[in-house]
C-alpha cells in the first residue's frame, strides 16, 4: 500500500494550492500599512540662540524673527516649536455633511436637512475674517473609528494597521494628544468614548459615553451639553474635544431627509450659537464632521456624499488673510498638522498633511515659514523611516520625493515678501499633495492583477480536483496514486520553486512569493489536467452510468447555495440561520430516503441539537434589536451557564468512556481537569491561579493523548479517530470558556446523529460497492455545512469586533513564554475555528463508522474511500472560499466591504485552513493505523 | 406517472385539479384586493383555512364518489373515524409545528404565526390523503410500507403534498434579506410559498393530462410530457 502516503501528500499539495492562492489574493486585496512608533520632537524657541543653533551661549540680543531666520538658513537644524498663544476647541459633529452647513434663502421648500444651520452663513456674512468654511474631504473607509485615527494622526488608516500589538485598540502612533502632552498641556474629552478607547490615559478630564446605541439620538448630546459650557469657562485646558453623535444616529435610524434630522441639526445650530457666544477670546473653534452620509444615512464607502464633510472654523481675533474661496476642498489629513501648529507643536510623526494656514491666526512671515519647514522636515523624516521599515513604496520613488522635500526646505530661507511667501505656500501644498497621493496609492488602492490571478488559480485547483474526486472511479484511485503521479507533481513544484528562486537571486524577478505561487499553481493545474485526460474514459463512463439520487443532487446544490449567498450582505449577516436551514434540509432528505422511524427520530434529535445552539448564536451590530439589548458578551459565566458546562462535559465523558479503550483515559482526565478549571475559577470566591494551573494540566493531557494516538491500533482507525475528535472537543470547550462550552457538546451530539444517519443509508444497486453511498460527495457537503454552521453555533460571528480575546488568557498569560506569540496564535485559532477542525479530523469516520464492525470491502478500497471523502470535504471549503473571494472582488467598492465582506473573507479563510488541516490530520491518522490491518489481513 | 388506461380516474384527477386551479387563485386574489395578503399569519385569517378545508373536503367527496359502496364499513363507524382522523391530523399538525421551529422559526414567540403555517401545511398535505384514502393507508404511505404508484389519485395527492412542502421551504429564502418589505414578515413568504407550490402542482397535473391526451394524436408532444414527468417530485 504505497499509495497510502501519496494520498496524504496529495492532500498536502491541494491544501498548499488553496492556501497559496488565497494568500496571493489577500496580498492584492487586504491593504496594510506599517505603523511606526516614532514621535515628533521639537526644541523650544527660547533655547535657540541668535545663530540658529541649540543652547548657544549668546544671550538674547535678537528678536524671535531673527532667530527663525537663522534657523531657516540651516536646513539640518532640528524642528523648532512654533510660538503658541491660542487654545483649541475641537467640536466633532459626527456625519456633518458639507451641504448641511450651506444656507440658501432662495429655497422655497427646503428639505429636512437643508437650511438648518443658518449660524454659519450669518457669521460668514458678518465677520468674513473670523470664519472659514471648507469641504473636509475624508478618505475611505469612512467609518468613525478610522476617521478619528486619521484626524489625530494625520495619516491614512487602512483596514489592517500592522503593528506589534494587534489586540489592543489603542493608537500606537504619534498623534495630536501625545504631542500636546509633551508640552504638559491638558486636554478635555466630552462625548463619544471611541476617543477614550483609542487614546486612553491622556486626558486631563474626560466625560466619555458609550457610542454604539445607534438608535439613541439624544443621550450623548445632552450629556455633552451639560458639561461643555462649564468647561468653556474654565481655563485649565489647551485642547477641548467634544464629540456629538446625534446627527449620525439620526442618519442611521431615519436617513437625512427626516424630521428627526431637522431637529438634530437645529439643535446643533443653537448649540453653536451658544458656544460662539461664550468662546474664550484666545480659543480657536473648529467644528468638523468626520464623514458625510449617503441619501439613506449610511456611511463607510467612498461615494462623494460620504466623503464630503464640513470644516467650520471661528476665531474672534481673526484669521490670517486669505483669498481662498469658501468651500474649497481640504483633506482631513491636514487637521492634525493644523491643530498641532495652533497649539505650538510640530505635526505628529506619521502625518501626511500640511498646515492649513487660512485657519490659523495671523503670523509673521518668519513664523509662517517656521511652521511650513517644520511640516516639511517631519514629512521627510517620515519618508525616510517608512522606507527603512517597509518596501511598499519603491525606493526610487521615495528618494525622488525626499530630494524634492529637501530642496523645498532649502528654499525657505530666500522667502521675504508676501508674494514670495504665497508662492512658497502653494509649492509646499503641491509637494505634500503629491506625497500623500503616492502613499494613498499604496494604502487605498487594490492590486487587481494579483487578485484576478489568485482567483484563476483557485478556480484551476477546484475544477480539476473536483473532476478527479467526482469522476475517477473508486477502483482506479489506488492505482492512480500508487503510480508516479504524486512524486512527479511534487518534483515539478520543487523545480518551479528552484527556477523562481534562481531568477530572484539573478534579479530577474522582483516579487519572489508571487512568482512561486503563480508558477506552482499553474504547474499543478497542468499535472491534474494531464491526469484527467489520461483517465477520461473512466470518468466519462462513470458519469454516464451514474444516476444520482435526489438527495445527492440536493446536497451539492445546498453547498453551492451556501457558497453563492456569500455574495449578498444580508445572507452573510444571517449566515448561521442559513447554514442550519440547509444542513437540516439535507439531513431531512436523507432521512426521507431511508424512511424508518428510527431515522426520523435521529433527524429530530439532530434538529433539536441545532436548535439548542440558537441561544448561543452571536449577534452583530447590523442585526439591530439584539445588539442593543446584548449582555451575553460578558466573559463571566452565570451560575446556570457553569452548571450547563459542567453537566455537558460530565455527560460526554461518562457516555464516551464506556466505548473507549485505554486511550480514552486521557480524554477522561482532560475532561475532569477542564471541569475543575471552570469550577475553581468561577465567581468571586474562585482562585484564578489554581484555575489556570488546572487548564494547563488539561492542555498537557490533550497533547499527550495526541502522542498516544501514534501507537498503532490493530482494530483499524475508527477508535483513534474518535479519540482525536473527543480530545479536540475538550480543547474546544477549554478555549470557548464555560459560557459557551455546551455548544461544543451539542456539536459532538449532532455530529454523532449525522454519523448514525449516514450509516443507515440504503445502498441500492448491486453494481455499487457497499461503501459507495458513504464517500459520496453529498455526505462531504453535509459535513462541511455542519462544520461551517458550528462556527456560528459556538457563539462566533464574522466580525472583527466580535472576536473575544479571552481564549488566549484562560491558562495564564502566554506572553512571558518563549513561544508566547505562537502559542497565543494557536489558542486563538482553536477558539475561532476549532469546530471546522474537529469536523475535519472526524471526516474519515463518515466512511468508517458502522455498528456492524468489519466492512465487507478491502482495506485498499476503504483507504481510497477515506481519501476521496477528505478531498471532497476540503473541496467544499475551497468552493466556499472561492465564493467569498469572488464576492469580495465584486463588491470591492461596496458600502459594506469593510464591515461585512472582508471580515467574512478573513473568517472563511480561517475556517478553510482549519478544515484543510483537520482533514489532513484525519487522513494521516487513518493511514497510520491502516498498516497493521493490512498486514494481518 | 399517469396511465391512460383508467379514463374515469384520469377525468376525476383532472377535474379536481382544475377546481383547485380556480379556487386557490380566487382566494388569493380576493384577499390581496382586500389588502389582507400580509395578514395571513394572524389568527384572524382563519377563514382562509376554513375555505380551503371545505374545498378540499368537497374535492375528496368528488374523488371518492364513483367508488363502490362495499369499501365503506357502514355509517356507525363514521363518527369514530372522524374523531380518529381529527386526532391524527392534530398530531401531524404538531409534527409540522415542531419541524418548522427546528428549521429556524422563532421558538419562544410568534407561535400563532407558526401554528397557522403548520395548519395550512397539514390541510394541503395530509388532509386530502386521509379524506380520500382513510387513516391507515395514509400512515402506511407516509412510512413507505405500501407502494402507491398504481393509484392515480393517491399519486396526484402525494405529488401535491410534496410540492406544497417544497414551496414553503423555498419561500423561506427571502426572509433574511434586509429589504424590510411587508411580505418578508414571518410566516408570509412560507405561507404563500406553500400555496403557490400546491397550485403549481395542480397546474402541472392539468397540463400534463391535457398534453397526454393530445399526444395520442400528435406524438411530438410526448417530449414535453417527458419533460413534465421529470418535474414530479414523488420519485
Amino acid at each position: 500500500m504505497k499509495e497510502k502516503w501519496n494520498f496524504i501528500l496529495y492532500l498536502l499539495w491541494f491544501s498548499y494550492l488553496i492556501i497559496s492562492a488565497v494568500v496571493m489574493f489577500g496580498h492584492g486585496f487586504l491593504l496594510s500599512r506599517k505603523t511606526l512608533s516614532d514621535v515628533s520632537e521639537c526644541v523650544p524657541l527660547s533655547s535657540i540662540g541668535c545663530d540658529g543653533r541649540e543652547i548657544s551661549n549668546s544671550t538674547g540680543g535678537c528678536s524671535e524673527d531673527e532667530k527663525i531666520r537663522a534657523i531657516l538658513l540651516n536646513p539640518d537644524s532640528p524642528l523648532v516649536c512654533p510660538p503658541r498663544s491660542q487654545r483649541v476647541v475641537l467640536i466633532l459633529v459626527d456625519a456633518l455633511r458639507y451641504d448641511f452647513t450651506e444656507y440658501n434663502a432662495d429655497l422655497e421648500n427646503p428639505l429636512q436637512y437643508q437650511n438648518k444651520l443658518p449660524v454659519i452663513t450669518n457669521l460668514l456674512g458678518k465677520w468674513p475674517n473670523r470664519t472659514r468654511v471648507f469641504r473636509f474631504m475624508a478618505d475611505p473607509p469612512t467609518t468613525t473609528l478610522q476617521r478619528i485615527k486619521a484626524l489625530v494622526t494625520g495619516s491614512l488608516p487602512t483596514f489592517v494597521d500592522v503593528s506589534s500589538n494587534f489586540a489592543a485598540m489603542e493608537i500606537q502612533e504619534d498623534n495630536i494628544l501625545d504631542q500636546i502632552l509633551k508640552d504638559k498641556h491638558r486636554a478635555i474629552l466630552l462625548g463619544d468614548d471611541t476617543w477614550a478607547r483609542l487614546m486612553p490615559a491622556r486626558w486631563h478630564r474626560k466625560h466619555a459615553l458609550y457610542s454604539f446605541h445607534t438608535w439613541d439620538l439624544d443621550t450623548v448630546d445632552t450629556e455633552v451639553d451639560s458639561k461643555i459650557y462649564n468647561e468653556l469657562k474654565k481655563d485649565d485646558w489647551e485642547l477641548l474635544v467634544a464629540h456629538y453623535l446625534g446627527v449620525d444616529h439620526a442618519g442611521h435610524r431615519y436617513g437625512p431627509n427626516h424630521a428627526e434630522m431637522a431637529r438634530k441639526l437645529s439643535e446643533t445650530n443653537d448649540r453653536l450659537e451658544k458656544i460662539i457666544e461664550i468662546l474664550p477670546a484666545d480659543a480657536i473653534l473648529y467644528v468638523i464632521g468626520d464623514h458625510g452620509m449617503t441619501e439613506t444615512g449610511d456611511h463607510g464607502g467612498e461615494s462623494k456624499a460620504e466623503r464630503t464633510a464640513a470644516w467650520f472654523s471661528y476665531y474672534p481675533p481673526g484669521f490670517r488673510a486669505d483669498d481662498g474661496a469658501i468651500g474649497k476642498e481640504v483633506q482631513q489629513t491636514n487637521l492634525a498638522a493644523t491643530v498641532s501648529a495652533a497649539l505650538g507643536r510640530p505635526p505628529p510623526a506619521p502625518s501626511l498633511g500640511y498646515v492649513e494656514l487660512p485657519v490659523l491666526p495671523q503670523m509673521t512671515t518668519a513664523g509662517t515659514l517656521l511652521c511650513l519647514t517644520n511640516n516639511l522636515k517631519q514629512i521627510s523624516k517620515y519618508l525616510l523611516r517608512y522606507g527603512e521599515e517597509s518596501q511598499q513604496v519603491s525606493l526610487d520613488r521615495l528618494t525622488q520625493l525626499l530630494n524634492a522635500t529637501r530642496t523645498q526646505i532649502d528654499l525657505a530661507s530666500a522667502v521675504y515678501s508676501e508674494l514670495e511667501l504665497r508662492h512658497y505656500i502653494e509649492d509646499v501644498r503641491l509637494l505634500t499633495d503629491n506625497i500623500r497621493n503616492v502613499f494613498r496609492e499604496v494604502w487605498v488602492e487594490f492590486d487587481s492583477l494579483s487578485m484576478l490571478r489568485a482567483l484563476l488559480l483557485l478556480l484551476l485547483a477546484i475544477f480539476f480536483n473536483w473532476i478527479i474526486s467526482e469522476g475517477v472511479p473508486i477502483e482506479r484511485i489506488p492505482h492512480v496514486f500508487s503510480s508516479s503521479f504524486v512524486p512527479s507533481g511534487l518534483i515539478g513544484i520543487a523545480v518551479c520553486i528552484g527556477v523562481c528562486y534562481t531568477a530572484f537571486t539573478l534579479e530577474m524577478l522582483s516579487d519572489l512569493e508571487h512568482a512561486i505561487f503563480l508558477s506552482t499553481g499553474l504547474i499543478s493545474g497542468v499535472f491534474t489536467c494531464m491526469l484527467v485526460i489520461m483517465h477520461w474514459d473512466g470518468i466519462t463512463q462513470k458519469w454516464y452510468e451514474s444516476h444520482p439520487l435526489f438527495y445527492e443532487r440536493f446536497a451539492r446544490t445546498a453547498l453551492f447555495a451556501s457558497a453563492a449567498v456569500l455574495v449578498s450582505n444580508s445572507y452573510i449577516i444571517e449566515e448561521g440561520a442559513v447554514l442550519s436551514f440547509l444542513a437540516l434540509s439535507v439531513i431531512g432528505l436523507i432521512a426521507w430516503n431511508v424512511r424508518t422511524i428510527k431515522c426520523l427520530g435521529l433527524w429530530v434529535g439532530f434538529g433539536v441539537s441545532l436548535a439548542l445552539t440558537r441561544p448561543y448564536l452571536g449577534c452583530r451590530e447590523e442585526q439591530g434589536d439584539c445588539w442593543t439589548s446584548d449582555s451575553k458578551n460578558s466573559s463571566n459565566a452565570s451560575r446556570a451557564a457553569l452548571v450547563l458546562a459542567l453537566g455537558s462535559m460530565a455527560a460526554v465523558v461518562s457516555i464516551a468512556r464506556r466505548y473507549l479503550d485505554w486511550r480514552g483515559y486521557g480524554f477522561v482526565i482532560a475532561g475532569i481537569f477542564s471541569c475543575a478549571h471552570w469550577a475553581v475559577g468561577w465567581g468571586s470566591l474562585g482562585s484564578p491561579g489554581r484555575s489556570k494551573m488546572l487548564a494547563r494540566g488539561a492542555w498537557l493531557v490533550i497533547v499527550c493523548t495526541f502522542f498516544l494516538l501514534l501507537k498503532r491500533d490493530s482494530r483499524g482507525a475508527t477508535m483513534p479517530l474518535i479519540i482525536a475528535g473527543l480530545s479536540l472537543y475538550v480543547a474546544n470547550t477549554l478555549v470557548l470558556g464555560a459560557a459557551f462550552a455546551p455548544t461544543a457538546g451539542l456539536a459532538l451530539l449532532s455530529g454523532l446523529f449525522v454519523l448514525n444517519i449516514v450509516a443507515m443509508i440504503k445502498t441500492d444497486g448491486a453494481g455499487k460497492s457497499a461503501l459507495s453511498s458513504r464517500y459520496n460527495s453529498s455526505i462531504a457537503c453535509l459535513w462541511a455545512l455542519l462544520a461551517s454552521y458550528y462556527f456560528y453555533g459556538s457563539g462566533h460571528h464574522a466580525t472583527l469586533g466580535h472576536v473575544s480575546w479571552a481564549a488566549v488568557f484562560h491558562a495564564g498569560d502566554p506572553a512571558h513564554l518563549v513561544y508566547g506569540h505562537a502559542l497565543s496564535a494557536v489558542l486563538m485559532f482553536i477558539s475561532l475555528f476549532g469546530m471546522p477542525l474537529m469536523f475535519g479530523v472526524t471526516t474519515p469516520l463518515l466512511a468508517l463508522w458502522s455498528r456492524a464492525g468489519a466492512t465487507p470491502v478491502g482495506p485498499r478500497t476503504q483507504m481510497a474511500a477515506v481519501f476521496s471523502l477528505c478531498l471532497k470535504f476540503s473541496l467544499c471549503f475551497a468552493v466556499r472560499m472561492f465564493a467569498a473571494a469572488l464576492s469580495a472582488t465584486i463588491h470591492c467598492r461596496h458600502l459594506m466591504i469593510w464591515g461585512v465582506f472582508t471580515p467574512k473573507l478573513l473568517f472563511e479563510f480561517g475556517a478553510c485552513v482549519a478544515a484543510l488541516l483537520g482533514s489532513f490530520i484525519g487522513a494521516t491518522l487513518t493511514a497510520w493505523h491502516f498498516t497493521t490491518q493490512h498486514r494481518s489481513s | 406517472m399517469f396511465s391512460l388506461n383508467n379514463q374515469a380516474e384520469l377525468r376525476k384527477v383532472t377535474i379536481s385539479s382544475l377546481i383547485t386551479c380556480i379556487y386557490l387563485p380566487s382566494i388569493i386574489t380576493v384577499i390581496s384586493y382586500k389588502d389582507l395578503l400580509y395578514t395571513v399569519g394572524n389568527g384572524s385569517s382563519f377563514y382562509i383555512l376554513v375555505l380551503i378545508f371545505i374545498a378540499e373536503l368537497l374535492k375528496s367527496f368528488y374523488l371518492s364518489s364513483g367508488e363502490d359502496a362495499p369499501k365503506r364499513k357502514g355509517s356507525k363507524n363514521r363518527a369514530g373515524d372522524i374523531i380518529k382522523a381529527s386526532i391524527y391530523l392534530l398530531g401531524v399538525m404538531f409534527c409540522f409545528f415542531v419541524g418548522i421551529i427546528l428549521f429556524g422559526a422563532p421558538f419562544l414567540d410568534n407561535h400563532e404565526e407558526t401554528l397557522m403555517l403548520s395548519s395550512l401545511l397539514t390541510l394541503l398535505t395530509v388532509f386530502p390523503l386521509i379524506a380520500h384514502a382513510g387513516i391507515e393507508p395514509a400512515m402506511q404511505l407516509l412510512f413507505g410500507v405500501k407502494n402507491y404508484t398504481r393509484d392515480t389519485v393517491v399519486c396526484m395527492l402525494v405529488n401535491n403534498a410534496l410540492w406544497a412542502v417544497g414551496g414553503a421551504w423555498l419561500g423561506a429564502v427571502v426572509i433574511p434579506l434586509d429589504w424590510n418589505k411587508p411580505w418578508q414578515q414571518w410566516p408570509v413568504p412560507c405561507y404563500l410559498g406553500a400555496l403557490c407550490g400546491y397550485l403549481m402542482s395542480n397546474v402541472l397535473t392539468v397540463s400534463k393530462v391535457t398534453l397526454m391526451s393530445a399526444a395520442t394524436k400528435y406524438p411530438v408532444l410526448n417530449i414535453i410530457v417527458n419533460c413534465l414527468d421529470r418535474l414530479h417530485m414523488s420519485k
